[in-house]
């Protein structure tokens, strides 16, 4: 109820901030395009800036130990897609015989299709990842497994799995989900790992079956950042071992700087940085645990003072690349790796938000 | 014995790219004239392997012809791999006139005493450099030929350069070599490159160093004519200044090729704005790793760029100036303090 009324009072900043996002959508193209970067002001206004400390999530519990394996282990390519026209959750089976016939006649036509040793045939399947949606208006998870039979396997012999995707969203921002027209369903988020041409061949497939449009999701400068702040913040309940970030300066080469921060003392610079919750007047309705942007632009601050104190370069100069701590790693080309499955919903929202920013209104 | 040094030189042959593989060959000089010339080195490189490997069996070649090969394309080509420069310490009174031959039987008969079973070779090369191939066996192994160290020695200097030597070999080969040059002992001079040459002259500072004058060098005068000749007189300057100060520290011209330069910090969080973290007593631990395909190139368009500081601090000056790519700083040695590390063991 509590959570309705907040939307309800806030919905006109929402609207301003969508509009922007139409406008940002363009730029974020130019981004891939590498014409222009965005600057971190630009991305702040877009972004969230607060949201929710990571609460390590029971998901062991509530999600297919198999699934949840996957999902840990792999390495993924993120990309956005625009809401789904008329995808229904109960025609999964016959969406993973379409999807078999699609990727089949893709082969048939020499097309894209390349894996390696692939004489075979492909099988497709879909299934619901039970357990992962947060909020109410999450559609569920989808994951899409293509199998490849080999053609002289043995009968006893199970296929492999060549390519998986999971479709997701979490914790989408409800004033967006519920503006969609009927008969949409937004699963904005798609994580894929596999060939190159599977991934073509499915994305193709939903575009032709639902009438939507894939694109590249970059972590951006910020996100990076909120994600370096959100695994530091998890040190007490599980230790992050290490905070690694890499950058690039654009000098002539290229100049590589890895700074890896030993876990607990990024911690502490962490903890050093936090607003003091006693002198917060106003977090009645606040979630105790929200983290600010600015407190993560002030840890940020903290760590490249500390390196700038020795070498006397300036890190803003440069690009941030990657990050990554023991829980999992993310790299700004949009690769990335969750190793906690504790901290995985908090990861997801994230990269559902920076995915819902790409949406066309 | 006949297949191992048939594969090894298979091994030898894999690591050759077929366009050197004739003129490798000719410079090894174990093949006659019609040898040579039977093979044509058009053909594939598994077709040459092969009959490489045909009249090995025909000529009956010894091992010790296969490492010569072996020794041969290293010395031509040694940027395969990384090296690790040691230095030697407190020579004895006659380290200097320590020359070719006695190092050679010197060097042999300590690491024999040493290790049983060992095969060495070792040869001169033009530029005083002494190349040292090691294939290490044990008691009861013959030595293994697939992953010899290789070492270069500058005669009549303290410096060795090593190139896959492990933990367990390395005390040997430190006592070896402190002993055949009369020296007391050797240390890791804590600088490593996958440019053999490049860390030798950054170690030896045979590059194109660049001193610090006390008074500026005049400025060119520029005949261009500015809308604001004053701005970009001072920008000019600024720019002068920078550079000059970037070679001051990391030398002028094409430099040593590099490739990484490791610091670990273990110094205190200082921050004025942060007192929660300047008031603690433990260090801030963080290792930075800069890399690059020409490091110090890259440093010094920092620097010249403006996105280093400049003067530069003495952290990454000290990268040309004393030779070194790897530092341990505290706060107790400020500026570039370094401590010795197990190179080879990670």
């Amino acid at each position: 109820m509590e959570r309705h009324h907040n939307s309800v009072t806030k919905t006109p900043l929402d609207r301003v901030q969508r509009r922007s996002k139409s406008k940002s959508y363009r730029q974020s193209l130019r981004s891939c395009l590498g014409a222009t970067c965005l600057t971190p002001a630009l991305t702040t206004r877009r972004l969230n800036i607060s949201r929710r400390a990571p609460k390590s999530h029971n998901i062991t519990e509530k999600v297919n130990p198999e699934q949840l394996a996957l999902m840990v282990k792999t390495e993924w390519q993120l990309s956005y897609v625009t809401p789904l026209y008329q995808f229904r959750h109960t025609q999964l089976k016959s969406y993973s015989r379409q999807l078999s016939a699609f990727i089949a006649a893709e082969k048939q036509q020499g097309l894209a299709v390349e894996v390696e040793g692939s004489h075979g045939s492909f099988r497709v399947s879909f299934s619901v990842v039970q357990g992962m949606s947060e909020a109410a208006d999450d559609a569920e998870t989808v994951l899409i497994q293509i199998h490849l039979k080999r053609l002289f396997s043995r009968q006893d012999e199970p296929a492999k799995v060549v390519w998986s995707g999971l479709l997701t969203c979490i914790n989408g921002s409800p004033d967006y989900l519920r503006s969609l027209p009927k008969d949409f369903t937004c699963l904005p988020l798609l994580c894929s790992s596999g060939a190159e041409g599977l991934t073509s061949a499915v994305k193709s497939w939903f575009q032709q079956t639902f009438d939507c449009y894939f694109g590249q999701l970059e972590i951006s400068h910020t996100s990076l950042q909120w994600m370096i702040a959100l695994w530091t913040n998890c040190q007490t309940e599980s230790a992050i071992q290490f905070l690694k970030m890499i950058w690039t300066l654009p000098v002539v080469p290229p100049l590589k700087v890895t700074y890896t921060v030993n876990g607990q003392d990024a911690w502490e610079l962490w903890s050093s940085v936090r607003k003091d919750p006693q002198k917060e007047g106003n977090g009645e309705d606040e979630d105790e645990n929200s983290i600010d942007i600015e407190e993560v632009m002030r840890f940020m601050q903290g760590l490249k003072s500390h390196f700038y104190r020795h070498f006397r370069l300036d890190l803003s100069a440069g690009k941030l690349d990657q990050v990554s701590t023991a829980l999992g790693s993310a790299k700004c080309s949009g690769m990335i790796k969750i190793s906690n499955s504790k901290y995985m919903i908090s990861t997801l929202t994230l990269l559902t938000e920076c995915a819902l920013l790409k949406m066309p209104i | 014995m006949g297949d191992s040094t048939k594969s090894l030189l298979q091994r030898i042959i894999r690591r050759i790219p077929s366009r050197a593989i004739e003129s490798t060959l000719r410079k090894w000089g174990r093949l006659t004239a019609e040898q040579l010339q039977s093979i044509d080195f058009t053909q594939p490189k598994w077709t040459v392997t092969q009959e490489l490997l045909d009249m090995c069996e025909e000529g009956n070649w010894t091992l010790k012809f296969i490492t010569e090969l072996e020794m041969s394309y290293i010395i031509d080509n040694p940027n395969q791999g990384m090296w690790y420069a040691y230095q030697l310490m407190n020579p004895e009174d006659d380290a200097n006139s320590v020359e070719l031959t006695q190092f050679k039987e010197q060097f042999k008969s300590h690491l024999k005493q040493l290790v049983r079973h060992i095969s060495l070779k070792m040869k001169k090369h033009t530029d005083e450099a002494v190349w040292i191939r090691i294939a290490w066996g044990d008691r009861f192994f013959q030595p293994n030929h697939m992953k010899p160290t290789y070492a270069v020695h500058y005669l009549q200097t303290p410096y060795v350069f090593v190139t896959s030597l492990t933990s367990k070999h390395k005390p040997l080969f430190s006592q070896a070599m402190t002993l055949s040059t009369r020296y007391q002992a050797i240390k890791d001079a804590n600088l490593s490159g996958r440019n053999l040459t490049a860390i030798r002259d950054l170690l030896m500072r045979q590059f194109q160093q660049a001193f610090p004058t006390k008074h500026p060098s005049p400025l060119a005068e520029r005949n261009q004519t500015v809308s604001h000749p004053r701005i970009e007189k001072e920008q000019d300057g600024n720019a002068a200044n920078r550079l000059e100060l970037a070679c001051e520290a990391f030398g002028g011209g094409t430099l040593p090729q590099l490739q990484s330069a490791v610091y670990k910090l273990e110094t205190k969080f200082r921050d004025q704005t942060n007192k929660a973290m300047t008031e603690r007593e433990e260090s801030f631990k963080c290792i930075v790793k800069f890399a690059s395909t020409n490091l110090l190139e890259s440093l010094r368009h920092c620097a010249s760029s403006g996105f280093a500081s400049t003067p530069v601090t003495p952290l990454l000056s000290s990268i040309s100036l004393k030779g070194k790519n790897y530092f341990v700083i505290t706060d107790n040695s400020p500026g570039a303090a370094s401590q010795p590390r197990r190179a080879q063991d990670k």
